[in-house]
C-alpha cells in the first residue's frame, strides 16, 4: 500500500497525561478512513495535528512525500470541516466559498467560476448571495464542505460534521458528503463518535481509546472480528462473556482467552420445529427464559437469562409472533463459531 | 386564574409607576427649575424662560469645560482600544490560561473605591520619578484603569460570541496569514460589540466625578467640576447644564441600545 498521508509515531502530552500514544496510520490517496471513538479518545486532537491547528510532541506527518510537522497550516494544502461549520458571519455564501482561491490570488473570474461549479455541486445556487445565518445547519454545512473544496486541498478533515444536524438532515448529508468524496477522489478523514455513521461512509476505521488506535480495518472487520472487550462493546450490543459464563453456555472452549464476545443476532430463539435442525447443524442448545423485549423497527431485542447469564438477542422482525417476556420457558440455539475470544486490553 | 393574574398585573403597574414617578420627579423639577424664571408660591412657574440656556452656552468657560471633557475621555477610550483590543485578542485566542488571571485583574477597579484610588494616586505621583500629580496624565491613566472591566468584557464577550478562534482556524486553513484572518475575519465581527464597549466606557468617564474632582479638580475643568462649581451660584444655571448633561448621556445611551439591538439580531439571524 503506497501512503498519500502518513503518520508516524505521533504523540502528544497535556500537562503529564498521554492525549496521543504512539498514533500510526497510513492512508492511501482518494480512501475515506474514519476516527471513530468516544468523547474524550483524541480523536478530534489527531485531526488538529493533522491540520496543524495543534502541536505535536514526537513523531511525523508525511502528505504526498512530504514531511508537514513543520509547516505553518496555511501552508499545508489540508482543507477542514468544523462541527460547528466556521463560516465567516460577515461574508455571503459566496464569498465564504471564494475565501480560500482569494487568499491563494485565484483570478475574479476563476473565483466566480468555481464557486458557482461548488454551489451547483451542493445544490445551492440559490443561496449564493445570503449570509450564513439565513440558512439552516445542514446547508451551513455543505456551504463549509464546499468552502474547503474551493481550494482543492489534498486532504480533507472533517471533525464530526454531522453532530450538531438533526437525525434527517444527518443522514441525507452524510450521503452527499459520500458521493461528493467518491466524485473528488478526496483523500478524507472523518471524525465522529458514532458507529453508524462510521461504518456507512467508510472504507477503512480506525477506533481509538485513550490515545491509541485500538483496532483498524474495513468496518465489516471490526464488526465481525473484535480484537477486545473495548471494540465488542463500543461495536453495539454485543455480549461479552467471561470464561466461566462462555463455559456454561457452549460446554466446553477451546481458547485460553478470558473473555469472549458473542454477536446479538447470531444466537438463534428457537420455535418449536427448529430444534432438530439446530441440533443437526451440531448447534448448542439451552434453555433460558426472555426477561424483556423491546422494538427496534426491523430488529426485536430480547434480553434473555441462560445459565445465569444475560444475552442480548436481535432477531428479524419478520411477522412471526414476538415472545413475551415471562412467558415461560425458551430454547436458545448457539454456534460455537460464533463465539469470539477477546484479546487482553492494551495486550 | 385568569382573575389573579390580572390583579397581579394591575400591582405591577402600579408599583412601576411609583418607582419612574419617584426617579424621575427630581429631574422634572430639574427640567422645570431649568426653565423658569419666577418661581415661587405656585405649583408650577409662573413665567418661562430660555436665558439660563443662553446664558449657559454664552459661557466661554461652559464651552471649554465640555470641550476638555469630550477630549479627556475620548483620549482616555482610544487609549484603551489601542492597548485593549490586542491584548484581549491574544489572551483569549493564544493564551486562554491568562484568562483567571485577567479576570482577577479586571474586577480590580471595582473593589478600590475612588477616594482610595485617588488619595493613592497622588501620593504615588506628587513626587519620584513621575511627578504628574494634577495633570491631565494622571488622570487619563485612571480613566485607563476605571474603564478596564468594561473594555475587557466587552471585547472579550466579542470574541467568545463570534468564535473567534474557530473562525481564524478556518481562515488560516484556507491560506490566510494570521494578520490577514484578523483583519479580514475577526473585526469585522466583533466591531459592533467593541463600539457598543467603546461608547459604554466613554459614558462611564463622562459621568465620573469623584476621581476626576480628587485627582484634578483644582486645575482642570472638565464639564462635571465646571457643572459642581456653579452649583453654588445659580440653581437655576446649574439646572440647566444638569439637563443639557442629562440629554447628552441620555442620546448615547439611547445610541448604545439601538447599536446592541442590532447587534442581537444579526446574531440571532
Amino acid at each position: 500500500m503506497s501512503a498519500y498521508l502518513e503518520l508516524q509515531a505521533i504523540r502528544k502530552q497535556f500537562g503529564h497525561t498521554n492525549v496521543l500514544n504512539q498514533i500510526n496510520l497510513q492512508i492511501r490517496e482518494g480512501e475515506l478512513v474514519t476516527l471513530l471513538g468516544p468523547s474524550g479518545c483524541g480523536k478530534s486532537t489527531l485531526l488538529r495535528c493533522i491540520a496543524g491547528l495543534a502541536d505535536i510532541d514526537d513523531g511525523k506527518i508525511i502528505l504526498d512525500n512530504k514531511d508537514i510537522v513543520n509547516v505553518p497550516p496555511r501552508s499545508r494544502e489540508i482543507g477542514m470541516v468544523f462541527q460547528s461549520y466556521g463560516l465567516f458571519p460577515n461574508m455571503t455564501v459566496s464569498e465564504n466559498i471564494q475565501y480560500g482561491m482569494k487568499m491563494r490570488g485565484a483570478s475574479k473570474e476563476e473565483r466566480r467560476k468555481r464557486s458557482e461549479e461548488l454551489l451547483a455541486m451542493i445544490d445551492m445556487e440559490e443561496k449564493r448571495g445570503a449570509y450564513p445565518q439565513q440558512l439552516s445547519g445542514g446547508q451551513q454545512q455543505r456551504v463549509a464542505l464546499a468552502r474547503s473544496l474551493a481550494v482543492q486541498p489534498k486532504v480533507l478533515l472533517l471533525d464530526e460534521p454531522l453532530s450538531a444536524l438533526d437525525a434527517k438532515i444527518r443522514k441525507s448529508l452524510r450521503t452527499e458528503i459520500r458521493e461528493i468524496q467518491k466524485r473528488f477522489q478526496m483523500t478524507t478523514i472523518f471524525v465522529t463518535h458514532d458507529q453508524e455513521e462510521a461504518f456507512i461512509l467508510s472504507d477503512r476505521v480506525c477506533l481509538m481509546n485513550k490515545g491509541s488506535i485500538v483496532q483498524e480495518g474495513s468496518p465489516e472487520e471490526l464488526y465481525t472480528r473484535p480484537k477486545t472487550e473495548f471494540v465488542a462493546r463500543f461495536m453495539g450490543s454485543y455480549n461479552v462473556l467471561t470464561k466461566p459464563e462462555a463455559l456454561r453456555l457452549f460446554g466446553q472452549v477451546d481458547s485460553q482467552a478470558e473473555r469472549f464476545a458473542v454477536r446479538p443476532e447470531s444466537v438463534a430463539l428457537l420455535g418449536g420445529d427448529d430444534r432438530q435442525t439446530a441440533l443437526n447443524e451440531g448447534k448448542q442448545i439451552i434453555d433460558g427464559s426472555i426477561e424483556s423485549v423491546s422494538i427496534l423497527g426491523s430488529i426485536i431485542r430480547y434480553a434473555v437469562n441462560a445459565a445465569d447469564v444475560k444475552l442480548t438477542i436481535d432477531t428479524l422482525n419478520d411477522g412471526r409472533p414476538l415472545r413475551q417476556a415471562g412467558g415461560g420457558g425458551i430454547s436458545l440455539a448457539l454456534d460455537r463459531s460464533q463465539l469470539l475470544p477477546l484479546e487482553k486490553e492494551g495486550a | 386564574m385568569i382573575g389573579k393574574a390580572k390583579k397581579a398585573g394591575w400591582v405591577n403597574r402600579t408599583l412601576m409607576v411609583a418607582l419612574m414617578f419617584y426617579l424621575l420627579l427630581p429631574l422634572l423639577a430639574t427640567l422645570i427649575y431649568a426653565f423658569a424664571k419666577e418661581w415661587q408660591a405656585t405649583i408650577l412657574p409662573e413665567r418661562w424662560t430660555l436665558e439660563w440656556f443662553s446664558e449657559m452656552f454664552g459661557d466661554a468657560r461652559f464651552m471649554d469645560a465640555l470641550w476638555t471633557s469630550l477630549y479627556l475621555c475620548a483620549i482616555s477610550v482610544a487609549l484603551s482600544l489601542a492597548i485593549m483590543l490586542p491584548a484581549v485578542f491574544i489572551i483569549t485566542v493564544y493564551l486562554p490560561k491568562w484568562e483567571t488571571f485577567m479576570k482577577g485583574v479586571v474586577v480590580l477597579p471595582y473593589a478600590v473605591p475612588g477616594v482610595v484610588a485617588a488619595v493613592g494616586l497622588i501620593r504615588t505621583y506628587s513626587t519620584g520619578p513621575v511627578p504628574i500629580a494634577g495633570t491631565a496624565y494622571i488622570l487619563i491613566g485612571a480613566y485607563f484603569i476605571v474603564i478596564l472591566p468594561y473594555m475587557y468584557q466587552g471585547i472579550r464577550n466579542s470574541l467568545l460570541t463570534v468564535s473567534a478562534v474557530e473562525l481564524l482556524n478556518s481562515a488560516e486553513l484556507l491560506g490566510a496569514s494570521r494578520m490577514r484572518a484578523f483583519a479580514n475575519v475577526v473585526l469585522p465581527n466583533i466591531w459592533p460589540g467593541v463600539i457598543i464597549s467603546t461608547l459604554l466606557s466613554f459614558s462611564v468617564l463622562f459621568g465620573e466625578f469623584v476621581l476626576t474632582n480628587m485627582l484634578v479638580g483644582g486645575h482642570i475643568h472638565t464639564i462635571q467640576i465646571y457643572l459642581y462649581q456653579r452649583l453654588g451660584e445659580s440653581g437655576h444655571l446649574a439646572s440647566a447644564i444638569v439637563i443639557s448633561y442629562f440629554v447628552f448621556i441620555l442620546a448615547l445611551s439611547l445610541i448604545l441600545m439601538k447599536l446592541t439591538q442590532k447587534m442581537n439580531r444579526g446574531i440571532q439571524g
